[in-house]
């Protein structure tokens, strides 16, 4: 039961949703698919006067592809997007991340842009956005904003959404050809479990069968998802090989104990992490060379 | 607010407070209690409908949502008789139905799946219903149900295919 | 699974007679119950989980629009105080709190808003006490005081029982080979579907009708009756259909019933309350903690020789049915073997977390669960294989258990653990998983668990069911017992009783749902029960209805009733003529005669001495094992149960397709138990209050699962029937850990099994979400 009273609104153009989130004096969310929303709504975290639906903005529900550069409306369910044939073919990153959202109830319903505003810590979709190198195109009384979504969430459930705003789409550049990548999930059981560790991970091998280039994101481990450089560094130019890959999980677990190392979890996490490291990198570059 | 939308097969026009969810407006405001109400958080899958072709939790919508909508509830599967379909029934005979609460969003999950296939492996059912809990089944009998029912549509349809073909 | 069966009706395929109403989503349950001019509830319940209540006043929520009553321990007779065995329980708290989600005060208003609004105005101060939170320090000389068992005079003590039979202790000394290791368990929600509901309905004549989703009716009504200081005939309790139980819709529901039939007869409208998956999860009952001292003694060739036990269970805030369940756990903790000598020493404590009580298996399953991993370390400490282990020690026809009682019937437990050996492949999966390299990061293990469970109340309290028959006038059959069915399948089992013993297709049985006015008072739908002994009970009116039907055909052929004979439905008589059920009713009905009896069946009486340890708990039992197949990952303490194949004595099996649901269910509610179930406290607050962080097992996580029923011959039950849906989640929970055991090469000794457990060897401790449990109350944050 919800204990609160609002009214809700269907805009059908990004200027008027803007217009409406912006207005002062009424405390207006977004609502796409609404799985976290509604929740927050009933327990009482979130409260509002009116919500704001998006879903009838024809813009923020489409996935196309031009220049480059995969654009997906921030409305467009995790559903669609598994189901689209050019983001399996494109960025099955992405895809696998998403396969394992909860279950079909909630995939059905859930948006990719949901997931990245409500920027949970858990957030399924972040680690390969972020590790894909994608923009949050954002719209605003201050008209249309590009923001890096690692810069764009900047802590557990938090973003530096400008107030009046909302995410309108996600673009994602194209990745360059030879690029492999890997997710790597832990949840408490088999499905409707939130990611108690992940990875994502994409690489690239040189001509010269070394490391060219690689991007580690973990998710449910820091209080923001970016890649983590210094583990990068220690690959970037080595041989792919058993004992790199060993040291690299290590390296990720001595960066989350100096960040996180403090928390009730950590002591199970930084052994997780490390072996998620390891195994995503062999996920990558595993077979890279034998080609 | 006034929100029109299609339940089970029909048109209804509907003044729902806009602070309810779908969950509470079926199951209250229009007395379809055929849906349950099992946590509320989009956890348990016990208030599944099928929106538009696809299962999701009435608990996780806000009744407003629906405007526009393709809805179908348990109450929206029966056969033209008013009895059980044979997806009902196949839970019945193979047992798997106990204290029932689970019951109708199973079916609606299952309903979905047979929808996007008949030929569906074990995996991807136990991954259709992965979303809804049961605590009294151990799920093996439902999927039991649901791999029969899978097999008696494909034949419905072969037969349906072949006596096309004799007409034409 | 098909099988032969001698008998017309009882075991062969049937279909659940409540199932096609449950799959067209016409099954009315409490929440679904809606009745003009009914009101909303909500309870105001303590944040905190130790306190003295210093003010309570409710006037200011009275004064809220569309609130019309609110009641607290004061509405009700001596404060509102009952339970059983021990009587210290309250519908609403009585001068103090004893755990988080204790109901203090309960508010009726037409919308749940309003309820909402009144029980927030509710003027409620508490000043909080320390607490006790571990069970081992429950009885310690400076624990805080919480409660007392007035009998036993012991501060925080609920109960105690002993076995005392031999003397283990001097045996064990001599004993080439011994184990003494400590198991703990946590506690365990029962997580059924429907959470707890009741709808109570006042009568013109100053009554009250209550719908509750519970499974004891009569006990019900007999709390209502005391509490409410009414007359037997002024309260009627009906059970709906109900969506699961597990043995955890009891006592919460006699609390939610005194609520709502108080605010019903004050009001003088319907009043209903539902509980939100988070007030079930805070305030009501769970299975109780335990912890298990284990002391074996064993030769070198493997025969257990004695054995020494100790439990304390965490009863908790308040006793309800903590006791009985500890003792049957008393009762079973040295397993399904033969000993020379046995002693158990039990001890249930008051603590400060959420109040425990009934759930499937009732003390065996934590005490088999302990008792399995102790015997499977003894044998890999003689380095001798765990089923053969077993096969050697394992109970026999005529053998005696651990309490000294020498087990008449015929025992299937051999050729259960044969079965499951020899399906799940053990010997080669044992042997090649022994040879798995130690570095390899996934591993796997194989193990086994097996129960004996005793059938019924045993030495709790007599144990008698009554069951009606009647013929109606249109040749239908109307049956009633007062035992329930909350998905379990007994509704079905009664029927296909009632018409194996009426002779007639069961299509023509029409079983009334449970009412305490037209129902007999049978106890509660506990410890299998309602097969066994209401089962009973139904084949005897049948049989009675029966004898009466024969009679009638006797004198209509002019014959003896012992030269009628049944063909199918009809009677047969010495010249041939064969005259057909209906004709036999009519018959009846113009001799002036009714058609319909009751039945009453007992178990024979037995007796165990609880002061001094001996007796005969049991009048029979159940046996059964179970093998699990999994698969770890040792770098991150995570568990696939890979398969699982289970084999149950349970006697001639009744309703086939139900008894493998329940196989199959309480398989999965014990995998849940063992590896994802994390139902903890922190300092008294449940860490898990949504099904978030509860979680049980989904489609994905249960294997597929290979099942037999052994059927002994059993000449006591129903058509040969002994109990199962209890027992029948008891094995895979010890079976699982025993392959972790395999595959890991340590042992945790802690359920449920986590990740960090396996990987770390200790379990980690998130911090309590007290805001959360505040928020979801309805507290100021």
């Amino acid at each position: 039961m919800i204990f609160q009273d609002f009214s809700y609104e269907c805009p059908t153009n990004i200027q008027d949703a803007v217009a409406m989130l912006d207005e002062a004096g009424v405390r207006s969310c977004p609502i796409a698919g609404g799985t976290d929303l509604t929740i927050g709504l009933r327990n009482g975290w979130i409260l509002v006067d009116r919500l704001v639906d998006l879903t009838r903005i024809l813009e923020l529900r489409t996935i196309q592809k031009a220049n480059q550069v995969v654009r997906i409306g921030a409305a467009v369910t995790f559903t669609e997007i598994i189901n689209n044939p050019m983001l399996r073919k494109d960025l099955p990153l992405l895809v696998k991340a998403c396969e394992q959202v909860g279950c079909d109830q909630i995939r059905n319903l859930g948006t990719i842009g949901g997931n990245v505003a409500n920027a949970a810590v858990c957030a399924d979709s972040l680690p390969p956005l972020v590790c894909l190198g994608s923009v949050a195109v954002i719209q605003s009384p201050r008209g249309q904003t590009r923001i890096p979504i690692s810069e764009f969430v900047t802590g557990p459930n938090q973003t530096c959404m400008p107030h009046g705003g909302l995410i309108e789409s996600i673009e994602i550049p194209a990745q360059p050809a030879g690029v492999k990548g890997a997710f790597e999930r832990i949840g408490r059981r088999k499905a409707m479990a939130i990611a108690r560790l992940s990875l994502a991970a994409l690489g690239s091998l040189g001509s010269d069968g070394r490391i060219s280039r690689v991007h580690l994101v973990p998710g449910a481990a820091f209080p923001r998802f970016m890649r983590i450089t210094p583990v990068e560094d220690l690959l970037i130019g080595k041989q792919p090989e058993e004992a790199l890959f060993a040291a690299a999980g290590q390296a990720m677990a001595d960066q989350f104990n100096q960040v996180s190392g403090n928390r009730w979890s950590a002591e199970w996490k930084l052994k997780a992490m490390a072996a998620i490291t390891e195994r995503a990198l062999r996920q990558v570059f595993g077979g890279m060379n034998e080609n | 607010m006034k929100i029109n939308f299609t339940l089970n097969g029909q048109p209804v026009t509907v003044d729902t407070p806009a602070n309810v969810t779908l969950l509470t407006l079926l199951r209250d405001n229009l007395g379809m209690t055929g849906t349950k109400d099992g946590c509320e958080v989009g956890e348990c899958g016990a208030c599944s409908v099928i929106l538009d072709g696809k299962v999701v939790n009435s608990c996780m919508m806000m009744a407003p949502q629906a405007n526009g909508r393709k809805i179908t509830t348990i109450e929206g599967i029966l056969d033209r008789d008013g009895g059980p379909n044979d997806l009902q029934r196949a839970f019945v005979e193979h047992g798997a139905v106990q204290c029932g609460y689970c019951t109708p969003g199973m079916i609606m999950a299952s309903e979905a799946l047979l929808a996007r296939t008949l030929t569906p492996t074990e995996e991807e059912a136990r991954n259709a219903i992965a979303g809804n809990l049961c605590r009294c089944t151990g799920y093996q009998q439902i999927i039991e149900a649901i791999e029969d029912t899978a097999a008696l549509r494909r034949k419905a349809s072969i037969t349906l295919k072949n006596s096309r073909e004799v007409i034409q | 699974m098909n099988r032969h069966t001698r008998h017309q009706f009882v075991g062969n395929p049937i279909n659940n007679v409540d199932g096609f109403s449950k799959v067209m989503g016409k099954a009315r349950y409490v929440g679904d119950m809606n009745l003009p001019g009914m009101l909303f509830t909500q309870v105001l319940r303590s944040p905190i989980p130790h306190g003295r209540i210093i003010k309570l006043d409710t006037a200011p929520a009275l004064k809220i629009l569309g609130v019309l009553a609110v009641v607290t321990s004061d509405d009700f007779v001596d404060h509102s105080l009952f339970g059983w065995p021990v009587k210290d329980s309250y519908a609403l708290a009585y001068q103090k709190v004893r755990y988080v989600g204790d109901p203090i005060a309960a508010v009726a208003a037409e919308t749940m808003q309003a309820a909402r609004a009144g029980m927030q105005a509710i003027v409620l101060e508490l000043e909080e006490l320390p607490g006790v939170f571990d069970l081992r320090k429950a009885l310690d000389v400076d624990a805080p005081f919480i409660s007392a068992n007035p009998e036993k005079g012991i501060p925080n003590l609920a109960e105690t029982y002993i076995v005392h039979n031999g003397n283990p202790e001097e045996i064990i000394k001599a004993c080439p080979v011994i184990l003494d290791e400590s198991y703990f368990f946590h506690h365990q929600e029962h997580a059924y579907l429907e959470t707890e509901g009741v709808l109570a309905i006042p009568n013109d004549d100053g009554g009250v009708t209550v719908y509750s989703n519970d499974q004891s009716p009569f006990i019900n009504r007999n709390n209502l009756c005391m509490m409410l200081g009414l007359p037997i005939q002024k309260v009627r309790v009906i059970q709906p259909p109900t969506g699961g139980s597990f043995g955890g819709k009891d006592d919460i529901n006699y609390q939610n019933s005194a609520q709502v039939a108080r605010l019903a007869l004050i009001t003088k409208r319907p009043v209903r309350i539902t509980l939100t998956r988070e007030e079930s999860l805070i305030a009501s009952y769970k299975r109780e903690a335990m912890e298990i001292k284990i002391n074996l003694g064993a030769e070198k060739d493997g025969t257990l020789r004695a054995a020494m036990a100790q439990i304390t269970a965490d009863s908790g805030a308040y006793p309800s049915e903590t006791p009985l369940a500890a003792w049957r756990g008393t009762m079973h903790v040295a397993g399904a073997y033969r000993y020379d000598a046995v002693t158990v020493d039990t001890k249930v404590v008051y603590t400060n977390n959420s109040y425990s009580g009934a759930f499937r298996g009732f003390g065996n399953t934590e005490a088999a669960a302990a008792i399995e991993q102790a015997v499977d370390e003894i044998a890999e400490r003689l380095n001798i294989d765990p089923v053969e282990f077993r096969l050697k020690n394992a109970l026999r026809q005529g053998d005696r258990t651990m309490t000294g009682n020498i087990i008449k019937e015929e025992v299937g437990l051999t050729e259960c653990i044969q079965w499951v050996r020899d399906q799940s492949d053990w010997k080669s999966k044992r042997a090649v998983y022994a040879q798995q390299k130690t570095e390899k990061e996934i591993r796997r293990g194989i193990g086994i668990g097996c129960y004996f469970h005793g059938s019924g109340l045993g030495g709790e309290g007599d144990d008698v069911a009554t069951c009606t028959v009647k013929i109606e006038n249109d040749y239908s059959v109307t049956i009633s017992s007062g035992l329930t069915d909350y998905g379990q399948g007994s509704r079905t089992i009664h029927t296909l009783i009632a018409a194996e013993s009426l002779g007639v297709q069961p299509e023509r049985i029409q079983m009334l749902r449970p009412d305490t006015q037209t129902s007999i008072d049978s106890g509660p739908t506990v410890a299998s029960r309602s097969t066994m002994i209401s089962g009973n009970a139904m084949r005897v009116a049948g049989q009675n209805v029966s004898r009466m039907l024969t009679a009638v055909a006797a004198e209509v052929m002019h014959c003896k009733p012992e030269q009628v004979t049944r063909v199918g439905e009809s009677f047969l008589g010495p010249d041939e003529e064969p005259l057909s059920f209906n004709q036999i009713v009519d018959h009846a009905n113009k001799m002036g005669m009714p058609l319909s009896a009751n039945g009453t069946w007992g178990m024979p009486k037995i007796e165990w001495h609880f002061d001094k340890g001996s007796g005969v708990p049991y009048f029979c039992y159940s046996y059964g094992a179970v093998v699990a197949e999994v698969e770890v990952d040792r770098r991150i303490g995570t568990t696939e149960v890979l398969g699982i194949w289970m084999a149950h004595d349970g006697g001639t099996i009744i309703f086939p397709q139900g008894a493998r649901g329940q196989m199959l269910g309480g398989i999965a509610q014990g995998l849940g138990y063992a590896l994802m179930e994390e139902m903890k406290y922190n300092q008294g607050y449940p860490q898990a209050i949504n099904f978030d962080n509860l979680l049980i097992p989904t489609a994905l996580d249960v294997p597929h699962m290979e099942g037999k029923f052994v059927e002994t011959n059993f000449k006591e039950g129903p058509y040969g029937a002994k109990n199962l849906a209890e027992p029948m989640m008891i094995g895979i929970t010890p079976a699982i850990a025993n392959a972790i055991a395999q595959a890991t090469g340590r042992r945790g000794r802690v359920v449920p099994i986590t990740f960090e457990g396996t990987l770390l060897g200790h379990d980690l401790t998130p911090p309590a979400p007290i805001k959360d449990i505040r928020m979801v109350l309805g507290f100021k944050v």
